[in-house]
């Protein structure tokens, strides 16, 4: 797999305006188009037939839908189309990963390939200002979740836990909180679960994300909140279920409880309870999705009411 | 045998049929011995990896990646616990 080349603000300032376009998310715009001397544009579609640079600033969906536009859409009308993202927070590392996430109607697209690779990645610390506390946490929730469920993932390969059980160890020393070593941290979470699988954690923010936003179009109910909500359930879970997290912390020298301790601080008991009507609706769904059969514990209809349970914890 | 009696007191081809009926997502009534693997939607490659997990969770065996592939239906996954001396007499 190739790697998209690192850089930094001031070489993106370099960068010739010319033929270059900007699409950022409204967080970050008016500070990124103001630095760059750039406006956003607000749809993919409105790239000029001539521009041969795209840099994308925003978040994981915005990411992975240039990733996608570039590698499906745009080869059709400029093959050459250079794609450089900066992410605006941390999380899913969808900066250097080849998986693409999309949103559909009733769920999310999965795609996987080298073409979905950036060709470089900014980063940019200064963003961190415009994360709120609240995003902050769920963003380590999703960068936790993908790093536990490759870990446990029955994919994974013993040299790929072994830099998983590196990465958990510097993980642990990062607060759950803005802090730009996140960025570096997510990424290579992410780098490291594309050559395994996730698991039901992942399965449940996939299909839950639609119906919660539907339902609560003001609330931040993203990937990334369900993710930080459902990892410590879902570890109990897999800890009950078998011993194989109990047996691989031990084998790869994990301090368990610091992790027990970070997913406690992750959980948020009431959003939980707001999640847990779509749980229980969409629970055959959420059996039948990719991430959901790649658990590290088998996960059984009856196990509903397991995590059901822990609302009331 | 209930439903619902403790793992413990299961018979192993009781354990097996709650096994392929969770993993599979089958309706109990559609299970018997005999099921093929091209009988069921749900066994795909990702239904593999599920079953040989939840193999690995309830008899403690886990699965080569030539038995995983090569199973063509239920009779085969008893055939390769039984050689490994779990049996499922009765």
């Amino acid at each position: 797999m190739r790697s998209p080349k690192t850089r930094d603000l001031a070489w993106l300032k370099t960068i010739p305006k010319s033929a270059a376009v900007l699409r950022a998310s409204a967080s970050v715009q008016a500070r990124v188009g103001a630095e760059l001397g750039l406006p956003s544009i607000s749809s993919f579609g409105d790239i000029a037939a001539g521009a041969s640079t795209l840099i994308v600033a925003g978040g994981g969906c915005l990411m992975d839908e240039a990733k996608h536009f570039r590698a499906r859409r745009r080869p059709m009308l400029n093959p050459m189309l250079n794609l450089i993202l900066v992410p605006s927070i941390w999380g899913s590392g969808a900066e250097t990963s080849p998986i693409t996430v999309l949103n559909c109607e009733g769920g999310k697209r999965i795609a996987s390939g080298d073409e979905f690779l950036p060709d470089t990645v900014v980063y940019w610390p200064e963003l961190l200002a415009t994360v709120p506390p609240a995003r902050a946490k769920h963003a380590c929730g999703d960068a936790w979740a993908h790093t536990l469920e490759a870990f446990l993932s029955p994919l994974a390969s013993d040299s790929l836990r072994g830099q998983l059980a590196t990465l958990i160890g510097e993980m642990l020393r990062l607060p759950l909180a803005a802090d730009p070593r996140w960025f570096q941290a997510s990424a290579r979470a992410a780098a490291l679960q594309a050559g395994a699988s996730v698991g039901l954690v992942h399965g449940i923010a996939h299909v839950l994300e639609y119906p919660l936003r539907a339902r609560y179009p003001g609330e931040d109910w993203g990937h990334a909140r369900l993710c930080a909500i459902f990892l410590l359930p879902v570890m109990r879970l897999n800890r009950a279920a078998s011993p194989k997290w109990a047996d691989l912390a031990r084998q790869y020298a994990i301090d368990e409880a610091a992790v027990w301790h970070v997913l406690h601080q992750l959980f948020a008991p009431e959003g939980l309870a707001a999640a847990l009507p779509f749980l229980h609706e969409n629970w055959m769904q959420i059996l039948r999705d990719p991430c959901t059969r790649t658990n590290g514990a088998l996960i059984r209809p009856r196990h509903l009411s397991e995590i059901a349970q822990q609302a009331a914890v | 045998m209930s439903a619902l009696a403790p793992a413990g007191l299961m018979t192993n081809r009781k354990k097996l049929e709650d096994l392929v009926v969770d993993v599979f997502l089958l309706d109990p009534k559609e299970f018997h011995l005999d099921l093929k693997r091209e009988e069921i939607e749900t066994w795909d490659s990702l239904g593999v990896v599920s079953l040989a997990v939840g193999v690995q969770e309830t008899f403690g065996h886990h699965f080569t990646q030539d038995e995983a592939v090569g199973i063509t239906g239920i009779r085969d996954i008893i055939g390769i616990l039984e050689a490994r001396g779990i049996s499922f007499d009765a």
